[in-house]
């Protein structure tokens, strides 16, 4: 009876874990996507890395932990921001080929450009240091003052300065090689 | 008054209402600010324009049974816990009986079982890989029963391990980010052994490994110490049972460990702490070096002394608490730990996090 009574109670317990990963997932699997689509500038990798993303939390961590949220947009910019940086030869193939196809469809020279920018715009976020880029890919992708705060362990009233840093510093990487 | 930070004007940029009243006049009224706010809103403005985007489109639903049909994930660094793998008991054994050889090593007079190590600090003691080979396990000296065997149980929340301890279960402060919240409580009571000298076998041990022992100390044959472990609870950080292995060796590295026991006490029938500290102090193969380390601690009946091998692992010395404590590990997150002693109970720390992240941890222990 006993075991019985523990090994019911155990059940109970992952059953409701696994409720509290169902509704964190529903809860914040789009911003978390989000977040790294801002970097990647590419669904279906951003969609990759957001899925890492929650398999990594879900090994480690308790889904009803109060830091869940700030923990999965910080991993997200981050991992996201590590995927750009080791994947510049790869970049090169797809931006020939978006050349390529858009040559068909519409103006080659303003696709061209577009992809370009945002190539010339995801290095230069890379070669920040992560702090600054997190900033900045956390605040572009919609979240507010406090919960960049959060995410990155700061005060709030560290924000301001961090993100006018970060710009800064983003404006005179892309500046070194386009026209932002 | 001063002119606005860059932080306050890159708020203003976000929110027309950020500024203070005092803020607003200074504002309206410098033209040194208003041309710093207009560069700074250049540059937002160019920002954000580059990091716009299209929404991304996500199916939720296929996404979460594409995470929850990954495979089981293996532990960051694919460590493997060594635990109880047979090949490694060997080496095992003699870390222990280093040790145990090192904590028994106590001044004072000691007879009839009066106690003689309750140790109350804790100090460093270095010794080599090739201390620990050559110290052969102390079970070759004599022979160790449990009169009341260490019974560890893992228990279901904090009040029942202090329940089954009788001690009060450490509270953390905040955690380390990263650090899970989830709480596995485990306690131990009491534990009593003893271990009776028997020169006989020592002699055939050491006979069989080709080596003489130095002569026992009249008296010490047949002596018994009385080692008293515990209580104790530990509180394991982690969900030990996400990505689970498949194999029983493999566990998730908890990532944080913090325990608290009793402080173990040794008492003595009729060998003496001086003859103990000698005889053992001589055996083939303690070096000089781990010798005179050992001699030196000055306090060696309330002190604990903790074997680092020197080859593996750093320590410090470290105020925790207000007491001196012993910080082992560095900050490169791959595993630090600290221990100390406070009224009469040991603490310990430990984790794959980072040495000050540890220590922060300890210092808020209430």
């Amino acid at each position: 009876m006993g075991v019985n009574l523990e090994a019911g109670r155990r059940h109970g317990a992952v059953k409701s874990n696994e409720d509290s990963f169902e509704t964190l997932f529903a809860a914040e699997y789009a911003r978390v996507a989000g977040i790294a689509n801002r970097v990647l500038a590419d669904p279906h990798e951003a969609e990759d890395v957001a899925q890492e993303v929650f398999i990594d939390f879900n090994r480690l961590h308790s889904a009803a932990a109060p830091y869940a949220a700030a923990w999965l947009y910080r991993a997200a910019a981050h991992k996201a921001l590590n995927r750009v940086r080791g994947r510049r030869r790869r970049e090169r193939r797809e931006l020939s080929q978006a050349a390529d196809e858009g040559g068909r469809a519409m103006d080659p020279q303003h696709v061209f450009e577009t992809s370009e920018d945002r190539r010339m715009v995801r290095q230069a976020l890379a070669r920040l240091a992560p702090k600054p880029a997190t900033v900045l890919v956390l605040r572009a992708s919609g979240l507010s003052y406090a919960e960049v705060a959060q995410a990155l362990g700061v005060g709030i009233g560290q924000i301001g300065t961090l993100l006018r840093r970060a710009e800064a510093a983003l404006r005179k990487e892309v500046t070194r090689g386009t026209s932002l | 008054m001063a002119h606005l930070s860059e932080g306050t004007l890159r708020r203003k940029f976000d929110d027309e209402d950020a500024l203070t009243a005092s803020d607003t006049r200074h504002f309206s009224a410098c033209a040194d600010c208003q041309a710093r706010y207009a560069a700074i809103a250049e540059d937002a403005r160019a920002v954000a324009g580059v990091l716009t985007l299209p929404d991304i489109k996500v199916d939720i639903a296929s996404a979460l049974s594409h995470v929850r049909s990954a495979p089981a994930a293996q532990p960051r660094f694919g460590i493997r816990l060594p635990i109880i793998r047979p090949a490694s008991r060997p080496a095992m054994g003699i870390v222990a009986a280093a040790a145990v050889i090192v904590a028994l090593v106590v001044t004072g007079v000691a007879q009839d079982a009066l106690v003689f190590f309750q140790p109350k600090t804790v100090e460093p003691v270095a010794v080599s890989v090739a201390d620990l080979q050559s110290l052969s396990g102390l079970s070759e000296y004599g022979t160790f029963a449990w009169t009341k065997e260490p019974a560890p149980q893992v228990v279901t929340s904090a009040a029942e391990a202090g329940t089954v301890s009788g001690l009060h279960v450490p509270v953390v402060g905040p955690l380390p980010n990263g650090v899970s919240s989830t709480i596995t409580y485990a306690a131990m009571p009491e534990a009593v052994g003893v271990f009776t000298f028997d020169a006989a076998k020592a002699a055939a041990a050491a006979a069989k490994a080709g080596k003489t022992l130095p002569t026992m100390p009249s008296g010490m044959d047949g002596s018994k110490l009385t080692v008293t472990v515990g209580p104790a609870v530990v509180e394991i950080f982690g969900n030990l049972n996400a990505g689970a292995a498949e194999n029983a060796t493999q566990l998730n590295l908890p990532q944080l460990i913090v325990g608290a026991s009793s402080s173990p006490v040794v008492t003595s029938t009729g060998v003496t702490a001086q003859e103990l500290e000698n005889y053992l102090l001589s055996q083939p193969g303690v070096s000089p070096k781990l010798a005179a380390a050992i001699r030196s601690i000055k306090d060696p009946s309330t002190t604990l002394p903790i074997p680092i091998p020197i080859e593996l692992a750093t320590s410090k010395n470290v105020q925790v608490q207000g007491v001196n404590g012993l910080a082992l590990g560095d900050n490169t997150g791959l595993g630090a730990a600290v221990i100390w002693i406070k009224s009469g109970t040991v603490y310990g720390v430990a984790g794959t996090v980072k040495q000050s992240e540890i220590l922060d941890v300890a210092n808020h222990l209430h």
